[in-house]
């Protein structure tokens, strides 16, 4: 009987701040639901969805949540795996680097991308000033970062792997130091190359940290519309969008709360996709 | 023979040095991507706009008219930072205050009492921790609007404890499991009953995490962004991460001094009691997956 009840606040909690809101979000999704009116709207099927599809700043949202997942979560990959691979070696001076490392992870998100908003200034940006410093731009030359839609895309994947990489590395380590030292030994002793103790030894021994902590890290990049909101709100002219931003921007801006409901709604299916493929990728490495 | 085995090759520490050569650099190319925006918020915050406007200025460093606490008595004296400073502290505290007393009893009954579907709610529980905020704020707004605190920063303390209790519940599961059954059995055959043995055994065994989550659940507060910024819109309710970046620039006009000095006040203290507690915020997420 103690079980249940010390349990029951915290179910309790959960199902009236996180379940209700969860089936509230479906039932506005599929409702005229908006800021001004008191209730919940009128059912309107799917036409939320319709719309949705009909709309290009939806779909170019779309494509870019996408992209951007896609594309910082190679980065991330490759930046995190070479980092683990440092940090675990324990030279001496190691946990002053990891803590400047860290210092992405651990500086609210809100804090740092206004600072990258800053550093991408059209005028006084000091990302063009180092590569002018360093010859890869003309003395007169000015990337504006933030006002071309290409260039606004890259700042915004950018910003997402640097805040990304330093804890992909630290969940890695993590899963590292967990492999006995004999295992690798002896799969050195074997004539396994570095490359191929990672890829057959290292991965499949610690597939389910890296499960879970791509899983963790997707669900951050897939919802966040901090950078976004942030450094383009979306701009220049809705280009720089990613579903998270659109559903805040209709949802809340525009008060059209059922619409938003419905993009944001749109997120789970894409969610699930990518847990499934995360974990089909693992499982086949398993064998 | 050692003198002539080693003519001809390379002195055999060149290894060891080459290893060093590889790890320091990369190290330090790491840091330095990582650490250039952190460094560009110092720079910045002491900089007199005088220098920081002026594109024939040095930007690395300070220039002529050297450092200003220009920008930071701005933010102190003619903005809200106090106040949203004050609002931080006191939001988290609830926050904190919460998690505490929803966690603890809840991990405790996870880890220990054995009861009909303990596990499958472990597990149900983590998972709520990764529905995105995305996904739950706007129907939040209505559900904090027929709570009456909308605008308020009690809808914040309610809306916060979303995130941190599944987490801290299954960090404080954790915890429980690593206490040895014999320590709660001994003291029960010693006459205390399960109910008398949690505060007299239990819980001060687990203080380290519950400092853990308490520490936890303080800075996942304070990361967040997007239920600040839709649920909170007078200023003498904003947290400091709303407060620094809609009140610091004025139409097009953005203050970049003060900017960054309510940046780096607020972010570094953050910065440094999580770094403090990373490592059992990656077992919290690894959880399960390491045995």
């Amino acid at each position: 009987v103690l079980g249940p009840i010390m349990v029951a606040p915290a179910v309790l909690y959960i199902l009236l701040l996180v379940g209700y809101p969860f089936f509230l979000a479906i039932y506005l999704s599929v409702s005229s639901a908006d800021v001004s009116t008191s209730g919940l709207g009128r059912f309107v099927g799917v036409d939320n969805f319709l719309a949705l599809f009909e709309s290009s700043v939806f779909l170019t949202a779309l494509r870019n949540t996408l992209l951007f997942a896609a594309v910082s979560a190679v980065f991330k990959g490759f930046m995190g795996t070479t980092l683990a691979f440092l940090l675990a070696e324990r030279m001496p001076g190691t946990r002053l680097f990891r803590f400047v490392i860290l210092l992405p992870w651990t500086v609210p998100i809100a804090l740092s991308s206004i600072t990258w908003k800053w550093m991408f200034d059209t005028q006084y940006s000091i990302i063009n000033w180092l590569l002018k410093a360093v010859g890869v731009l003309e003395p007169f030359e000015v990337l504006n970062w933030l006002g071309d839609p290409t260039l606004a895309m890259i700042s915004i994947i950018a910003v997402n792997v640097w805040r990304g990489f330093p804890f992909g590395a630290v969940i890695l380590l993590a899963g590292l130091s967990s492999i006995p030292h004999e295992i690798l030994d002896a799969a050195k002793v074997d004539g396994a190359g570095p490359l191929t103790r990672f890829r057959k030894v290292i991965v499949p021994m610690i597939a389910p940290v890296l499960f879970v902590g791509s899983l963790y890290d997707l669900v951050f990049t897939l919802t966040d519309m901090t950078v976004v909101y942030l450094l383009t709100l979306g701009g220049p002219a809705n280009s720089t969008h990613v579903l998270s931003s659109y559903a805040f921007l209709v949802g809340v801006q525009s008060g059209a709360l059922g619409r938003g409901a419905a993009i944001a709604i749109l997120l789970f299916p894409i969610l699930l996709v990518v847990v499934f493929f995360v974990l089909r990728g693992l499982r086949r490495r398993e064998m | 023979m050692a003198v002539a085995s080693s003519v001809g090759r390379r002195p055999s520490y060149w290894p060891r040095v080459r290893k060093a050569l590889v790890v320091y650099g990369g190290l330090t190319f790491y840091a330095v991507i990582a650490g250039l925006p952190i460094y560009w918020m110092i720079i910045t915050t002491f900089k007199p706009d005088r220098d920081l406007y002026n594109l024939q200025n040095f930007p690395l460093w300070f220039n002529q008219n050297g450092v200003t606490m220009a920008h930071l008595e701005l933010l102190f004296n003619r903005t809200g930072f106090n106040t949203w400073l004050k609002n931080t502290v006191w939001v988290s505290l609830a926050v904190v205050a919460i998690t505490l007393l929803v966690s603890v009893p809840a991990g405790y009954a996870l880890a220990r009492l054995r009861f009909r579907g303990a596990e499958t709610l472990t597990i149900g529980i983590f998972m709520t921790y990764l529905v995105p905020t995305t996904l739950l704020f706007l129907p939040l707004v209505k559900v904090i609007s027929f709570l009456g605190v909308f605008d308020k920063l009690q809808s914040l303390i309610l809306a916060y404890p979303t995130f941190t209790i599944p987490f801290c519940t299954w960090l404080m599961a954790g915890f429980f499991r690593t206490i040895p059954h014999e320590i709660e059995e001994a003291a029960m055959v010693d006459g205390c009953s399960r109910i008398g043995a949690i505060p007299r055994v239990i819980l001060p065994l687990s203080l380290a995490g519950m400092l853990t989550v308490a520490i936890f659940a303080f800075t996942l507060s304070m990361q967040d962004f997007v239920y600040a910024l839709t649920f909170v819109s007078s200023s003498d309710q904003k947290v400091v991460n709303i407060g620094v970046v809609t009140e610091l620039i004025r139409g097009d006009v953005f203050f970049w001094g003060s900017l960054m000095a309510g940046a780096l006040i607020a972010g570094i203290p953050v910065a440094i009691l999580y770094s403090f507690f990373l490592d059992y915020f990656v077992r919290g997420v690894i959880g399960g997956a390491v045995k």
